[in-house]
């Protein structure tokens, strides 16, 4: 107990120290400029944006858990952050170092209700993934099977409560000081509903299911099964699946898997998730995608998997469709129906972002690709014009397209998102 | 190189073009417009072309239009003909006339706006025509190109379909035409939530072998393409004749005579779109296609095995499987209603059976114009 509250103090000092630097670097400056009569906004802000997101990263680095969490979301808001804190906070991935083996026996044993032994012939002490929140062991049911066993850390509810309240606490502090602040606690809420999302092993395991079957008629889409007797809130069992990191270039040159491909089946399978199915896993990074030839794509991790409301695919097929196909009109009535809003009303915002897409798309011959600078472009144009509101969804399924995209980059193509989204032309006009 | 210099191995292409029509043209000129006195505005949105003395005109056919009958002239004055497809291949529109107006007359409006819907999104990826990857013809065709209408593919022909189908800029094209003549017609109908996941559904077939694994991939690709394209458009024509018809139906339509032009509208616009890829196709059936290892096939024998096996495709075992589901869709969207099956059973009882009239092992031959 003694312990817990000692660490509570040290993580929530070491957040303070972090988050009053932060602010006083960009205070401390703007208090000489109004000294000096100069005018603040004239500043040139970007070395310090710069010093500033190098802090975070290493405080987040150090304590983990939460802020990790906090990084990722603040590296794929390009449509509030200055791009220093996009670039430098994206780079927080969820590979760390694992916690010791005797944590997570406990952990399944007391969920499990058995020794570990009673259950698993094998189970590898040494995990082979590590994330902020759990880590997955390779083991071997006492039947024969092989399988994955993912498990939450110990006291990860209790980290990542205490850090989002010292965060939220932090942020008050600085909506009281001030005059005009950037809206924070939005951010916070948001992100408090993601955590309790990926906390839930149960959910992970529907939301692995449905996928599952949504994709029964497509052969190249594999989920792991998961063995349900031995799954709970905070261990996951399941079929263990081999493949190749999707961004493993040399192990798929072996086995001689055509990168196109690879990139183009990835995309089309997202694009039919969020899109056709509203349902999507919100966070496809590399570590959760591997590859088997075919190409068959094996997908994990479901914890981010996210429901999109009625009607969201069909806007964004409109929004993407109208990009693609140079046609800014249907790019502004996609806007209005995605939930985009401004607090005027003045719909001329959403024609300066569409016009300025189109110009982009056509003046480069872009031929349906949809890659990372589109969207930096498109959420650069989306902070220069501040009176635009993000739909939250809109943005999570941004990041999904960006995060695909960083893929195709390191594979070295583009994916055509305009022939991902087509239909069998064919077969529906005859 | 002169065609008459060249011995073609396909159907004979005489002398030189006439000499009274223009047959070159640049981009700027085949995507002209005429002048509209006034533009066409569909459910508040600004479409694509226009109307000329009250007639509706349809849009970047001040030159193109005049372009595709020079090129075809000359095909018709010099060569054997021009390709078509002849009409007993269609497929009818599924659901019928018929049952499409017993559902709406029972209140089931929901398939009628899925397929509505489904159609103009089917039409906007038209728009892809214009990422279709062309190789230098030049080198791949024996024969000179000059003056033809394979000369001006990427030079404004796939641009001003691609815009025809998807719009450009401000303007809406087939795609928004559709949408607003649905509107019209249902008054604004809720869009069903699934139109998006049944589009996308049994994606990833596999890709059909090269039928001529001599040609370079990209020349049959291309020519597949075009093929495959002009059979859809031209099989679309029954899908305009229903749609005029049932939306334009006062009984059904809440805006008979707008929703029902509409559809007019966007069937004078494929007309184009049709005769050019007609044209791009009969220019290669009657020349010579250099192959990878240095031999040659004759253009006809490539035109018309592809089209033959676009025709299987497109004409049989599809709308069998699209009926099939299409038939499962209206089940499931009508199981609620009361004396569903009764209404269920007239509408089996309206489906006409078609089947595609040729067998396995039966030839397709290819019609001439």
């Amino acid at each position: 107990m003694i312990l817990r509250v000692a660490e509570r103090v040290v993580r929530s000092a070491l957040i303070g120290y972090a988050a009053g630097s932060v602010w006083l670097r960009y205070k401390g400056p703007s208090w000489l400029d109004r000294i000096a009569r100069r005018d603040p906004k004239a500043r040139d802000l970007s070395a310090i944006h710069q010093k500033n997101a190098d802090q975070i990263y290493r405080t987040a680095t150090r304590l983990r858990g939460l802020l990790i969490k906090m990084c990722q979301v603040i590296g794929t808001r390009s449509d509030v952050f200055p791009p220093a804190y996009v670039k430098t906070l994206s780079q927080a991935h969820d590979r760390l170092p694992p916690r010791e083996f005797e944590e997570i026996r406990c952990v399944v044993e007391e969920d499990l209700g058995k020794p570990l032994d009673a259950v698993f012939s094998e189970f590898e002490t040494r995990p082979v993934a590590a994330a902020s929140l759990a880590q997955v062991h390779r083991a071997r049911l006492l039947d024969g099977r092989e399988v994955a066993v993912k498990v939450q850390y110990p006291d990860i509810e209790h980290i990542v409560k205490t850090d989002l309240s010292s965060v939220r606490r932090i942020c008050r502090i600085y909506e009281r000081f001030d005059p005009q602040p950037m809206e924070l606690l939005p951010l916070l809420d948001e992100m408090n509903q993601h955590l309790a999302l990926e906390l839930d092993f149960c959910r992970e395991v529907e939301s692995g299911d449905r996928i599952r079957k949504l994709f029964e008629d497509n052969p190249a889409v594999v989920i792991p099964e998961f063995y349900k007797e031995w799954c709970t809130g905070r261990v996951i069992t399941m079929e263990f699946v081999s493949g190749i990191k999707v961004t493993d270039i040399e192990a798929l040159d072996e086995a001689g898997i055509d990168h196109r491909r690879v990139v183009q089946g990835l995309m089309g399978i997202y694009t039919r998730k969020i899109m056709a199915f509203g349902f999507f896993q919100a966070d496809p990074h590399p570590g959760n995608i591997f590859i088997q030839p075919g190409p068959r794509f094996v997908l994990v991790d479901f914890g981010l998997a996210k429901e999109l409301p009625e009607g969201f695919g069909l806007g964004l097929f409109e929004l993407m469709f109208s990009m693609m196909t140079f046609n800014d009109q249907s790019m502004i009535r996609a806007f209005d129906e995605l939930g985009f809003e401004t607090k005027t009303g003045d719909k001329s915002t959403y024609v300066e972002i569409a016009r300025r897409m189109i110009d982009r798309s056509e003046s480069r011959r872009f031929e349906g690709e949809f890659t990372e600078g589109m969207t930096d472009e498109l959420f650069e144009a989306i902070r220069e014009n501040p009176i635009v509101q993000v739909p939250i969804d809109f943005v999570l399924v941004a990041r999904a397209f960006a995060l695909l995209s960083g893929i195709a980059h390191t594979l070295g193509h583009r994916a055509n998102v305009l022939e991902s989204m087509a239909p069998g032309a064919t077969q529906l006009r005859s | 190189m002169s065609l008459d210099a060249q011995t073609p191995v396909g159907d004979p292409l005489p002398e030189g073009p006439p000499k009274d029509a223009p047959i070159e043209f640049s981009e700027a000129q085949l995507l002209a417009e005429p002048e509209f006195d006034e533009p066409l505005i569909a459910g508040g949105v600004r479409c694509h072309g226009g109307f000329i003395d009250g007639e509706y005109v349809s849009p970047r056919t001040l030159v193109r239009m005049p372009a595709i009958d020079a090129w075809q002239s000359r095909l018709r004055l010099e060569g054997p003909g021009v390709v078509d497809i002849s009409r007993e291949f269609m497929p009818p529109h599924y659901p019928s006339l018929e049952q499409a107006k017993l559902l709406l007359r029972a209140g089931v409006q929901k398939p009628i706006t899925r397929s509505l819907t489904m159609i103009s999104i089917v039409e906007g990826f038209g728009a892809m025509i214009r990422d279709v990857p062309v190789p230098d013809l030049r080198a791949a065709i024996k024969e000179d190109l000059a003056g033809t209408a394979l000369s001006h593919l990427t030079a404004g022909l796939f641009e001003a379909h691609a815009r025809d189908e998807a719009g450009h800029r401000d303007q809406g094209g087939h795609k928004q035409m559709w949408e607003a003549a649905r509107d019209l017609a249902f008054d604004n109908p809720r869009v069903p939530g699934d139109v998006l996941a049944r589009l996308m559904q049994g994606r990833g077939r596999n890709r059909r072998p090269p039928l001529f694994p001599t040609l370079p991939e990209k020349v049959e690709g291309l020519i597949a393409t075009m093929a495959n394209v002009m059979v859809i458009e031209i099989f679309a024509d029954d899908v305009f004749s229903w749609g005029e018809a049932l939306l334009g139906d006062p009984e059904v339509s809440a805006a008979a005579e707008a929703a029902s032009r509409m559809v007019s509208y966007i069937r004078a616009d494929e007309r184009p779109h049709v005769e050019y890829l007609r044209t791009a196709l009969s220019e290669v059936r009657c020349r010579t296609l250099l192959t990878i290892d240095g031999g040659e096939i004759p253009g006809r024998e490539v035109v018309d095995a592809i089209l033959a096996q676009q025709l299987r495709g497109i004409a049989s075992s599809r709308p069998r499987e699209q009926r099939e589901a299409l038939h499962e869709e209206i089940r499931a969207d009508i199981a609620e209603m009361r004396l569903s099956s009764e209404l269920m059973r007239k509408f089996t009882a309206l489906d006409d059976g078609w089947t595609f009239p040729r067998s396995e092992d039966d030839p397709i031959e290819i019609a001439l114009s």
